[in-house]
């Protein structure tokens, strides 16, 4: 068995045997005892050293940092909610007043309207009454224009009929006459 | 002879002294493994030095970076264990980014791997295993043996299931550091033989090229999947010392 892993090996191209059989007679490296208190030796210190520095150095530092990190990114959540609610609280605001200010102007424009309306009427009411005023003025006036021109054309017929009478009989008829005639 | 065959997969593993020390007549020389552990610390340390530089509320790359894997392993940690995991917190993050850092380190050519060496992740391995056990026995005093009788098991099956709970209890250190080292020998023998058949094939070496290119791009995905599973086993354990009953 054990000529046969020495062939096989020497057939690799790599002399594995012979390297196994070279200087020192204990094969691997890995089993020279009289490395290992120097390999003890120096991994107890560089590893001890590597401990104090995570223990006392990395570790502190490294936890603060992400301590650190990790409460700045909560107080900075915490303070983007405040400021979330206060703009939502202004918002609110907001279109309470514009709501509010909707109404307001609905009614001042409700209300204007009403006053521009009335003060319309107001206007066509006094001139109406002008109007009629006139008229009864300007009637009043004709009646009278027609009462006296009545009144002359009776006073002309009257001088005419008695011109015309005159021309043919002495006998000048009176004004009564006359109107009784013409009546 | 190793030394000089220039396409010897073992080649890689093989550790080289730096700087000889000894102390009391203990070899603790400073080695290629000892640098590239240096590096792996170098870079974790660069990462969260540039990472941390500068803090800011939007991060940049390297910051982002460097939250990246602490929130990675933090909810790793916390998904598993829970918030009384958070006291092993260092820990395991530390040894996330070691294990992670040696491992794509171990990636780049002519890099020596840290995490290849039974030896590095069975050092691991025992001590989270003798911790967890510690942990277990502080936090539960003698009701942590209870993980050896599972509740809701008939009394006569305890016989065949303490024993079976009890070794593979017993093996999880093992199973953890071998599942790591060897995926990172056997990942970096193939490299290492692929590319071997690539220069050796000359014109027809595209063949194994493509196959290498392929190969690495796995490679890299297990680097960071072993530095993952390597931390969430390690996070089981932790959750079954702290909470024994289930």
């Amino acid at each position: 068995m054990k000529l046969l892993l020495k062939v096989f090996l020497s057939t690799l191209p790599i002399n594995l045997v012979h390297a196994a059989e070279g200087q020192k007679s204990a094969g691997l490296p890995q089993m020279d005892i009289s490395t290992f208190p120097s390999q003890l030796f120096w991994l107890v210190i560089t590893f001890s050293l590597l401990y104090l520095f995570m223990w006392k150095f990395v570790i502190p530092k490294l936890g603060a940092t992400i301590e650190e990190r990790r409460d700045k990114i909560s107080n900075d959540i915490n303070d983007a909610d405040d400021l979330n609610k206060e703009a939502t609280d202004i918002l609110k605001k907001y279109d309470e007043q514009m709501v509010n200010a909707s109404q307001e102007s609905n009614e001042i424009i409700t209300n204007s309207k009403k006053a521009m309306l009335d003060h319309l009427e107001m206007l066509k009411k006094e001139n109406e009454e002008k109007v009629n005023s006139l008229i009864s003025e300007s009637q009043a006036k004709i009646k009278a224009q027609e009462e006296k021109s009545k009144i002359e054309i009776r006073n002309a017929t009257l001088d005419t009929v008695k011109t015309i009478v005159s021309r043919y009989i002495e006998n000048i008829p009176s004004d009564e006459e006359i109107n009784k005639k013409l009546n | 002879m190793a030394a000089d065959n220039p396409i010897d997969p073992i080649h890689q593993f093989e550790i080289s002294k730096i700087a000889d020390i000894q102390l009391g007549g203990i070899d603790i020389s400073f080695t290629n493994s000892s640098l590239f552990m240096v590096f792996a610390l170098a870079a974790t340390m660069a990462l969260f030095v540039i990472g941390l530089s500068k803090k800011s509320i939007i991060p940049n790359r390297m910051q982002m970076l460097s939250e990246l894997s602490y929130n990675f392993i933090a909810n790793m940690l916390r998904d598993q264990v829970g918030d009384q995991g958070r006291a092993y917190f260092p820990f395991i993050f530390s040894l996330f980014m070691f294990i992670f850092f040696c491992n794509f380190i171990g990636l780049i050519p002519y890099t020596f791997t840290v995490t290849s060496h039974l030896i590095v992740t069975f050092a691991f391995a025992g001590l989270i295993f003798i911790a967890v056990t510690i942990i277990g026995f502080l936090k539960n005093g003698l009701g942590y043996l209870r993980i050896f009788y599972p509740s809701g098991i008939p009394i006569f099956l305890a016989p065949l299931i303490v024993p079976i709970e009890i070794i593979s209890y017993l093996s999880k250190p093992i199973s953890l550091s071998v599942r790591l080292c060897a995926n990172m020998l056997a990942g970096h023998s193939i490299l290492k033989i692929f590319a071997g058949f690539t220069v050796m094939l000359g014109f027809l070496g595209f063949a194994p090229l493509v196959f290498l290119v392929v190969l690495y791009a796995l490679e890299t995905l297990i680097a960071a999947l072993q530095a993952y599973i390597f931390t969430i086993l390690t996070c089981i354990y932790l959750n079954d010392a702290l909470h024994p009953d289930h």
